[in-house]
């Protein structure tokens, strides 16, 4: 391979796609690690976003801290502390697993969908996550407005109703057009587990890479399924936001 | 305030109208003073404000429905979850609310699906299907075009007909004629001057409310004409 002169496109994709069991089990483990930390960002997003708006004195400043210190430092920097910390504080790390095995084609395919990486790499993308989303839920909640919570609490009903049954089913739905770019963005950002070992599309891709010198191509291939993934996000956004629209706005 | 009095606030803007309506249900928590409903102290130790709240209606300028909830829901919530009526019951109970309004063929339209009488007439019936003690009105008409002022001011005459206590904060002065049993004019957070719509409109005392009604007179026409204008809607 080495001393081979330029190999023909068509070939090299071939090639690279012949990999096709390393591609998959790459995208199984980056979309179960994008699911999961944009369902952590979501509900622990949404209930910084609660406490910086409403939660009064205390509750709003641990929000406001917790947010600017997840917006402030590099994803990377938080996901290695949350690896090592367990580990330079002399805690147990069991070596355990929970991997799901398939054979398709003929291949065997083993992915590893819990174990001490996954876990970190899940819980630092989810907490992460969920500072951005908390800002995108209390934009909406503040377009909203004090008036509508008000206007509940003048017919008597508690604050906390106001919010639930008043504030929040109109700060969901207005959130989707903002929200929907941490939705494209987290898939991209999932790319950093490489750096703990856990082997993701990109890991993957790098691997494939080594293997077969077809680097540009390798890469190509990623970005592809990256873009579909993202655009199918994005559409299925935009059509929930149309069928949650509230008629007439 | 006795049972089935209406009173009409009014005052140049910034005189604490609506601050005022707002202490009355603790939307603003007075700095000084006390409000009785009914004998019962509500700035009170272990008075449940959302109790007092739910028998205390307000009418908002800018209508303020909940706009993620049709006309009759925007009317039942409260029916449902602070008065824990069922589910039928209460959607029964709103629109016969909203018949009284005659909003019931817009029942399931959303609020920016109505102009903004019927918005504002929705409104009312939200106030008015908790049954209140009282219904407090904030400047209920000065955010509607001058063609869709009549229905509303329409309805609340016929709220007052009824015997319902009120207090309104507008400068409708056909309005306040027809049904005011007292008028208070406010300026910076005071009361300049109290008394009977005959009173304000043959002799009103002080310069500042004669000067403040005969702007209104400038801006409005004269009040016979507005309550030629009343008139003809009851």
């Amino acid at each position: 391979m080495i001393f081979q002169g330029q190999p023909n496109l068509f070939e090299e994709i071939i090639t690279v796609l012949g990999f096709w069991d390393r591609l998959l089990s790459g995208f199984i483990i980056t979309m179960w690690l994008y699911m999961w930390a944009l369902i952590i960002g979501f509900f622990l997003g949404l209930m910084l976003a609660l406490f910086r708006q409403y939660g009064g004195m205390i509750l709003s400043r641990i929000a406001t801290v917790y947010i600017e210190i997840m917006r402030g430092t590099p994803l990377l920097v938080q996901l290695l502390f949350f690896y090592f910390l367990p580990l330079s504080l002399n805690l147990p790390v069991g070596v355990w697993n929970f991997q799901a095995s398939f054979t398709l084609f003929d291949k065997e395919i083993t992915i590893i969908l819990l174990n001490q990486r996954t876990l970190v790499a899940i819980l630092t993308l989810g907490l992460n996550s969920a500072a951005y989303q908390a800002e995108y839920f209390r934009g909406s909640l503040l377009s909203v407005g004090s008036e509508q919570l008000m206007t509940a609490q003048s017919i008597g009903m508690p604050r906390i109703a106001g919010i639930r049954l008043i504030v929040l089913p109109q700060a969901l739905r207005r959130v989707i057009p903002a929200w929907s770019n941490e939705a494209a963005y987290l898939p991209k950002y999932t790319v950093v587990v490489y750096f703990i070992g856990v082997l993701d599309l990109f890991a993957q891709a790098y691997i494939i890479a080594f293997v077969t010198f077809s680097v540009i191509i390798t890469y190509i291939i990623v970005a592809m399924i990256f873009l579909i993934v993202i655009s199918l996000v994005s559409k299925g956004l935009d059509i929930l936001y149309e069928r949650t629209k509230i008629p007439g706005l | 305030m006795e049972e089935g009095d209406v009173k009409v606030i009014f005052g140049p803007s910034g005189s604490g109208k609506s601050t005022l309506l707002r202490c009355i249900n603790m939307l603003n928590p007075p700095d000084k003073g006390e409000v009785y409903l009914r004998g019962q102290n509500i700035k009170g130790d272990g008075v449940n404000l959302n109790q007092i709240r739910s028998r205390i209606g307000m009418v908002f300028q800018h209508f303020n429905l909940f706009s993620h909830l049709t006309a009759i829901n925007n009317v039942s919530i409260g029916l449902r979850r602070v008065k824990g009526f069922p589910k039928e019951e209460a959607r029964n109970k709103a629109l016969n609310v909203l018949k009284s309004v005659k909003m019931e063929k817009w029942a399931d339209h959303y609020p920016a699906q109505l102009s903004g009488g019927q918005q504002q007439r929705v409104g009312i019936a939200r106030a008015l299907a908790m049954e209140p003690d009282v219904i407090l009105f904030d400047e209920p008409t000065s955010a509607l075009d001058p063609e869709l002022i009549g229905e509303v001011l329409q309805v609340m005459l016929d709220i007052a007909k009824s015997g319902t206590t009120m207090v309104v904060v507008t400068h409708e002065m056909g309005f306040a004629r027809a049904v005011a049993s007292e008028m208070i004019f406010l300026g910076n957070g005071i009361i300049l001057e109290r008394g009977t719509p005959q009173h304000f409109f043959t002799s009103p005392k002080s310069d500042r409310a004669k000067t403040f009604l005969k702007q209104l007179q400038m801006l409005y026409g004269s009040h016979e004409q507005l309550l030629k204008i009343s008139d003809k809607e009851e």
